[in-house]
């Protein structure tokens, strides 16, 4: 019995048209939505005290507190594809005459990842506000000491003559992430 | 004598066409899948603490897609698979993984439904979620459960609404 090629032709779209037809499909959605994260502080907690030492031999200069490096700055950021980047200032409140209080913030380190921000060289804080951190994107640094930018935090006399004894004068420091 | 010969010849081919036509179209539209269940939207607690990323791996319900497969006596087996498309967008680096958490429900008693027990990460093309198997026996099951884990969430995917659209599809082995 030989099929003549006509009808062969009428098979092989049927053979075709079975395959396809015998696949069928259906779906169903999975969606997210990941906000816009803006969060930073400081670790660990707590106040720092740095007290200048007065000197004990006729003509030498006050000696100024050592450095202190017990703090960290930590942020989570998420920005929105093109969004701008974020970065990190600092001021101060009050001025102490007389004394330069100065701040740098170091490389990040830690278990943090994603694009985190370069440090600014090291600036003296006014009442104005300057960048110590920037170029900030999707990041974040972990959470806690040792995790994060440390910051180093220098106390040194500028002009002597407006110099004046104080005691416990608090200073604050205040940090702001923005774009 | 011979009229009656070609006559026969002649019905014979046309029986023989018929029967291919007829198989072809009992095949055609008989190998099914429904999904059933429901679209999953994750839900991502927020961040509190600074410096912190998300936990990064979520799941769905157990059932939450539920899938009824059937395939015809002629045919005996097939496999389910699964893809994504992006519903408009989706970022590559949030994985979508998948998983059967059970049988279903079926009457055939020769039939077997085999693999998909383990996450399996879906991709842009077709993955083999698993298979359906019945021995002279048309293969029906009902309601089998698919789970949904999602993972590689963090703050450095830049924030958005992402969806996709997951593709089950059911076919020869």
């Amino acid at each position: 019995m030989k099929m003549s090629s006509y009808k062969l032709v009428f098979l092989i779209p049927f053979i075709i048209s079975s395959h396809l037809f015998s696949q069928t499909t259906g779906n169903r959605t999975a969606s997210v939505t990941l906000p816009v994260v803006t969060l930073m502080d400081i670790e660990p907690a707590g106040a720092i005290a740095m007290n200048f030492i007065a000197p004990t031999e006729a003509g030498r200069p006050i000696v100024s507190p050592a450095t202190n490096t017990s703090k960290w700055i930590n942020y989570t950021s998420a920005i929105a594809a093109g969004g701008l980047s974020r970065k990190i200032t600092a001021s101060v409140s009050p001025v102490i005459p007389g004394i330069d209080i100065k701040i740098q913030a170091a490389a990040a380190t830690g278990s943090g990842g994603g694009t985190l921000g370069t440090p600014s060289a090291q600036v003296t804080l006014n009442t104005t506000s300057q960048t110590i951190i920037s170029g900030i994107g999707g990041s974040f640094t972990g959470n806690g000491a040792n995790n994060g930018h440390r910051l180093t935090i220098s106390l040194s006399p500028n002009t002597y003559s407006n110099l004046s004894a104080r005691t416990n004068t608090a200073v604050v420091i205040v940090y702001t992430i923005t774009e | 004598m011979k009229k009656d010969y070609i006559i026969c010849r002649i019905c014979l081919v046309k029986a023989t066409f018929m029967l291919f036509l007829l198989s072809f179209c009992t095949m055609k539209a008989q190998r099914t899948l429904t999904v059933g269940g429901t679209n999953w939207a994750v839900s991502i607690p927020s961040i509190t603490e600074a410096g912190s990323n998300y936990t990064g791996t979520y799941e769905s319900a157990a059932n939450q897609i539920l899938l009824t497969a059937s395939i015809p006596l002629l045919l005996s087996s097939g496999k389910v698979s699964v893809h994504y498309e992006g519903n408009p967008t989706w970022n590559p680096n949030l994985i979508l993984q998948a998983k059967r958490t059970g049988d279903g429900t079926t009457l055939c008693l020769l039939c077997t439904i085999t693999g998909g027990t383990a996450y399996q990460t879906v991709t842009l093309t077709d993955i083999e979620l698993f298979r359906i198997t019945a021995i002279a026996a048309l293969a029906s099951y009902t309601n089998i459960p698919i789970q949904l884990q999602l993972s590689g969430v963090s703050v450095t995917i830049p924030a958005a609404t992402y969806n996709s659209r997951l593709v089950f599809t059911i076919s020869a082995l």
